[in-house]
């Protein structure tokens, strides 16, 4: 097999919405600025789709979202670019109180095929609004699907599973990954949503953890090497949640340690916790330990790297729990 | 109303302060000595000089984003020292160090800025409403052309004109909104043509002449505190650079047009003012000389504060302490 290439996680981005765009004459985006490109993963699909497929709007959520809304009803499949995805809680109510209910409520009888799209994430200190991860805010709600990558291999499988999928689906990326480099077949190919991936094996403990928080990890897991053996597993996606993987692994390794760039109460890690409990507490030698953003709201300035999760704290909690 | 020599030469002593404040800023995001990003005002500071530089005590206000609400401080006799030390996290800074970009000084009525442009569409509504109910007071809510995008702006805009709010809504048009022009992105030419369905009174004015900014804020805001309600003044400005400092100049996908932005810069507020004021012999060259000396030596006592002060690291219990009241 000849050697992949590799590109940074936005290209692999941008490569899914190329291959799906060029596939599938109803998918389009829209955006704020995305002709221009705020991050490079929209940059020159203007000149290769036009305005009709690349669609700037004024500085307003609401409409702009509202053009995914409706078309997706007409049979487009819209992708929809918030820039940083804290701006998609300007549309809260179109996207959490309608859109992702509406199929259900209204006797299951249309589906609503689009992608919610924004990055965000702690690392460039711009405080809470620019940096605040809403992956698990979308996750809450049933009838909208949540994924978020952590690999430039999984951005573009999982976006162009996003893309096909006849729901719904958030697909939150991190900006502390968007230039992180890895390999990336060229045809295009789907990470199915809703399916973990233990991305390394180890015996003694599972640490779970996406986002930037997955590179966080493997360098944990790195320097705890000799020493402990992590098993680190991806969730990919938080909603739905693939229980089954993490489950399957903490039954071998006993131990459990959940790393979410987000508040600690009602996240995706008390979630794991939970079900975790519920269904394998026998299989449990130590306590869960959660490493989350304590319930403040993340600042800015000089204490985001302490506040956000981050590679002591990960070291502290899977010490802790091998102990 | 024609301004008087003191009122000229108020306003042309901050407009020469805002533009060293902006250069100071600029200077430091290039250093890496500036948190977050920093989106510069240079040729465009006359209209938020002109706009606060009268303001009452009283009076709320909210700066507009750009230039990071540089233009805004002088009228509200905000400590620029305990901005810039909030800006690079400093345990002196105006919210402890711990908001980045999103500073406020709410004892002068600067509430607060967020990140989310058109955020204050919302509240803009009760400020009005609380300032009608005290009177003696009234709002300046100073955002950009791209701002009104935002639907809020027109629940704001309908509440303000029904029940007769002070609120003057001021908008900067510097006819960009980060990659987007205001061509593309409005329909009619004018942003305070929105005024018009609501019948609110509108003006349109040169955002470059800091006098003729501050002659209208100062009529609009008469008119609010008589109990006329709001007033749209909507300063045509520029953007004379990339919407924040590091990332490319462009008109939706194209880099803007260098022959246009030289154009732009030949009407820069301070040489107009500058002119205007010798012309009418406000200021001498001399004056103007010290004023300058005396803004470069502020901004000397600006950063020395923000830099002698220690970075703020609180503890997360300290932090969780400030959660709630
Ligand atoms: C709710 C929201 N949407 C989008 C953005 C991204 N954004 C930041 S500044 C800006 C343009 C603002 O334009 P304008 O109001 O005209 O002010 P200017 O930057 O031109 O001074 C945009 C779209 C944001 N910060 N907040
Ligand atoms: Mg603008």
């Amino acid at each position: 097999m000849s050697e992949v290439r590799e590109l940074p996680l936005v290209e692999a981005i941008k490569e899914a919405y190329q291959q799906e765009m060029e596939r599938d004459e109803s998918v389009f985006m829209v955006g704020q600025d995305i002709a221009g490109g705020i991050f490079p993963h929209t940059m020159g699909l203007v000149e290769q789709f036009g305005t009709d497929r690349i669609v700037d709007t004024p500085l307003a959520e609401v409409g702009m979202y509202g053009t995914a809304f409706g078309a997706a009803m007409e049979g487009f499949k819209p992708i929809v670019d918030f820039m940083f995805a804290g701006f998609f809680l300007n549309a809260a109510s179109p996207i959490l109180a309608q859109t992702a209910q509406f199929r259900f409520i209204h006797g299951s009888q249309m589906s609503l095929p689009m992608v919610i799209t924004g990055a965000c994430g702690s690392g460039m200190r711009l405080g809470n609004e620019h940096a605040m991860l809403v992956h698990n805010m979308i996750a809450q709600v049933p009838g909208i699907k949540v994924c978020m990558p952590s690999t430039p291999y999984d951005a573009k499988g999982l976006m162009i599973s996003a893309i096909r999928d006849p729901n719904p689906v958030a697909f939150i990326w991190h900006l502390g990954t968007m230039m992180d480099r890895g390999p990336v077949p060229e045809e295009a190919y789907e990470v199915p949503l809703g399916v973990a991936e233990v991305k390394r094996e180890g015996s003694d403990i599972t640490l779970v953890a996406n986002g930037i928080q997955y590179k966080n990890a493997v360098e944990v897991a790195d320097k705890l090497e000799g020493d402990i053996s992590v098993e680190i597993i991806d969730p990919r996606s938080v909603s739905p949640l693939d229980i089954d993987t993490i489950l399957k692994s903490v039954d071998k390794t006993g131990r459990l340690v959940i790393v979410d760039e987000s508040w600690d109460s009602r996240s995706t890690a008390s979630q794991i916790a939970a079900q975790v409990v519920d269904v394998g507490f026998d299989m449990l030698d130590a306590p869960i330990r959660r490493v989350c953003i304590p319930d403040i709201p993340l600042p800015g300035g000089h204490m985001e790297p302490y506040v956000a999760p981050n590679p002591d704290a990960i070291e502290a909690a899977v010490r802790d729990v091998c102990q | 109303m024609a301004l008087g020599k003191e009122q000229m030469k108020t306003l042309y002593r901050n407009l020469v302060r805002a533009d060293h404040f902006d250069k100071m800023m600029m200077n430091r995001i290039m250093q890496g000595k500036l948190i977050g990003f920093y989106h510069p005002g240079d040729g465009a500071m006359a209209a938020g000089v002109g706009a606060s530089t009268f303001l009452g005590e009283n009076d709320i206000l909210n700066p507009h984003h750009r230039a990071h609400g540089m233009a805004y401080m002088a009228g509200k006799g905000i400590d620029v020292g305990r901005y810039l030390a909030e800006h690079t996290g400093k345990a002196d800074g105006c919210c402890g160090g711990r908001s980045s970009f999103h500073w406020s000084f709410p004892e002068q009525k600067v509430y607060g800025a967020s990140g989310f442009i058109g955020w204050h569409f919302c509240p803009v509504v009760g400020w009005g409403w609380a300032s009608k109910r005290k009177g003696n007071q009234v709002v300046l809510m100073a955002s950009g052309d791209g701002s009104y995008g935002q639907g809020g702006a027109h629940e704001a805009m309908l509440s303000a004109m029904n029940w007769k709010l002070p609120i003057i809504f001021f908008c900067e048009n510097n006819g960009m909104a980060i990659h987007s022009t205001a061509d593309d992105m409005h329909p009619m030419p004018d942003i305070s043509s929105l005024a018009q369905g609501y019948g609110m009174p509108a003006v349109v004015i040169d955002g470059q002449d800091v006098f003729a900014v501050a002659e209208t804020v100062i009529a609009a805001r008469k008119h609010a505190l008589a109990g006329k309600g709001p007033t749209f003044v909507e300063a045509k400005t520029v953007r004379l650079r990339e919407h924040d400092v590091g990332t490319p100049d462009l008109a939706r996908a194209e880099p803007r047009d260098p022959e246009y932005l030289e154009e732009l810069k030949q009407r820069d507020p301070l040489v107009l003012a500058t002119k205007r004021v010798l012309a009418e012999k406000v200021l001498t060259q001399k004056q103007i000389d010290k004023i300058i000396k005396e803004a470069e030596e502020e901004v000397v006592v600006v950063e020395k504060f923000a830099d002698d002060s220690p970075i703020a690291l609180p503890s997360i219990e300290e932090l969780q302490a400030g959660v709630y009241a």
